[in-house]
């Protein structure tokens, strides 16, 4: 008789379901070819950016500042391999439609916790990438250029980027959970960001925008920062974040699959 | 079905109906109830509704109108609870790259929420049951159409669900494999519930006890697999006679006389005979039998034609087709 009580009221571990979903994902998205390619090309064009520049400092004894050429990688890294990092966010969800999610989804897990499963393990993923390339980026600057990098408005550059990052992920992710085929999602993100960045560039100078930030990055990285304004720009992208996620989860939640 | 309160339903759907962007009618006005033990068969063309049905049960779809409860509670999205009762196998299952049956059966585990100690012992004790031990350890790419299905069935049993959802389950799968998958189905259906739903008629005659049958969105017949082959029309037989062949012939055109036939045919010593729509089976065939006592021809064998679950379907579909109009009267229907 205890067993089958036992049989019939097993234990279940509420956030296993999510869990599951992030480690698979976070897996998926380590093997997919997108994300290797992102990362060779990455690893390939910083490598070979600092070596001409640090060529350029040894053989011709041209001084190269290094706050200027990591704000200039990292403001490729994040325009640059913006396409690459839609196609990587855009279709989390909607790759998955009609076949891997039915085999996800018909199983006890509700549509928050995948959803939630698959937004933070592209966060982790994409952003964990970036910061891994990124501090080594700036680790390479310090033995290779001119160093006149800060340790504080370093960690501040690759926070602001992150956050920036950040909102890019998550608008991909929602679109994916939104849109009906990945095509349609990749090419919706781009034309969301494209528009995006036009309007923001019409900001009144007080206001903080993309653009404008990624073009002080050098003189943060010096140490010469705003960090009210700084900490401003991340908060209005993590609003930006935390908003574009809310209308995925609630959107996401009420389709159908 | 039977005379149980709602709340001890397994399923019950009330007018559920899908209607894809306002495009395309899936599912109208589905009312049915499924009560403990019921092994139902759900039968229909392509193109009927059985995969949206079984889609709204489990939660993948939203209705458009109606509801649907498993357990005596209203599914939706996120009735992860639900779920978890539940074993479901889709159409064509398909499976994330790279992993091996292990990995994948832990990974169906983990997304029921199954503790460490009781995830592993179950996929282990499946493996073995489905015969993938030998494969356990290989990446499912490689896997044949039968290796797939019993990961499928596997995976549909991980959580020892009271409610078992397969939807065309034999599909794909070789004689032998469709054998195995059905005597899986009886050994289960003796202690859960499950719908199946099959294109091949004769699986849904011998494994399942109820029917229901959708054509074009629209439930037609929701019982017992014995009513629905009692509507059948039985108006086919073929008798295999014995004899001199004159006296055969002899007594060929004497029941082609016989006002309740409609066809007569003979050919060798088979004798094959279609009722009028309005003749009485027993009363003509009696008719028959003593044409051929007459001129001393002997009655080897008599059978009535054709597979009777598919032919009672194919009878419930026209006769559905045929009521054209009529068919908005939901009395008529059932």
């Amino acid at each position: 008789m205890d067993a089958i009580a036992e049989k019939k009221n097993p234990t279940f571990n509420r956030w296993l379901p999510y869990w599951a979903v992030f480690q698979a994902d976070v897996r998926q998205t380590l093997r997919s070819w997108v994300y290797r390619f992102w990362v060779l090309l990455s690893v390939l064009a910083t490598v070979g950016y600092l070596l001409y520049r640090f060529g350029g400092y040894h053989e011709g004894g041209i001084v190269q500042t290094a706050s200027l050429h990591v704000s200039q990688l990292l403001r490729w890294i994040v325009l640059g391999s913006a396409a690459i990092v839609c196609v990587l966010t855009a279709g989390s969800i909607t790759s998955e439609r009609g076949t891997m999610a039915d085999s996800v989804l018909s199983r006890g897990i509700s549509r928050y916790q995948y959803f939630l499963g698959k937004w933070h393990a592209r966060l982790a993923t994409v952003l964990g990438t970036f910061l891994t390339l990124g501090i080594a980026t700036l680790i390479s600057a310090l033995f290779l250029l001119h160093e006149d990098l800060s340790l504080d408005g370093s960690l501040v550059a690759l926070a602001v980027v992150a956050a920036l990052l950040a909102t890019v992920i998550t608008l991909g992710v929602t679109v994916s959970a939104v849109a009906n085929s990945t095509v349609l999602g990749i090419a919706v993100l781009w034309s969301m960001l494209c528009v995006a960045g036009f309007l923001m560039s019409f900001l009144p100078p007080r206001y903080p925008s993309p653009d404008r930030t990624l073009e002080r990055l050098p003189y943060i990285l010096q140490g010469n920062y705003d960090l009210v304004g700084l900490a401003q720009f991340a908060g209005w992208s993590l609003l930006a974040s935390g908003v574009a996620a809310l209308f995925g989860l609630a959107y996401f939640s009420r389709r159908d699959v | 079905m039977a005379e149980i309160s709602s709340s001890n339903m397994v399923v019950e759907t009330f007018k559920l109906t899908k209607i894809y962007q306002n495009r395309q009618i899936a599912l109208n006005d589905v009312t049915l109830r499924l009560e403990p033990g019921c092994v139902l068969g759900l039968l229909g063309s392509n193109g009927a509704g059985k995969t949206t049905l079984l889609r709204l049960i489990i939660g993948l779809h939203r209705p458009t109108a109606g509801w649907a409860k498993v357990f005596g509670k209203f599914m939706t999205p996120n009735a992860a609870e639900l779920r978890r009762r539940i074993g479901y196998i889709p159409t064509n299952p398909q499976f994330p790259r790279g992993m091996t049956p292990i990995t994948y059966l832990d990974y169906m585990a983990r997304l029921f929420g199954l503790p460490k100690d009781v995830r592993k012992p179950r996929l282990a004790s499946l493996i073995r049951a489905v015969d993938l031990l030998r494969v356990s350890g290989d990446s499912i790419a490689g896997f044949s159409n039968g290796m797939t299905a019993r990961l499928a069935v596997a995976a549909s049993l991980i959580n020892e669900p009271d409610l078992l959802i397969w939807d065309e389950p034999t599909h794909g799968l070789d004689p032998e494999a469709r054998r195995s998958m059905l005597e899986l189905i009886k050994t289960l259906s003796r202690e859960k519930t499950l719908i199946v739903s099959s294109h091949n008629l004769s699986d849904i005659d011998e494994v399942c006890n109820h029917a229901a049958v959708l054509s074009h969105g629209q439930l037609i017949y929701c019982g017992s697999l014995q009513d629905l082959k009692g509507r059948m029309r039985r108006n086919h037989f073929e008798l295999d006679l014995e004899g001199e062949q004159k006296a055969i012939t002899k007594s060929t055109t004497a029941i082609r006389a016989l006002p309740e036939f409609k066809v007569v045919t003979l050919k060798h010593r088979r004798l094959e005979l279609y009722l009028q729509e309005e003749a009485v089976g027993a009363a003509a065939l009696a008719n028959v039998l003593m044409t051929l006592n007459d001129n001393k021809v002997t009655l080897v064998s008599i059978r009535s034609v054709g597979q009777q679950t598919e032919q009672a379907f194919l009878d419930l579909v026209e006769k559905e087709e045929s009521r054209g109009f009529a068919r908005i009267y939901q009395a008529e229907a059932a």
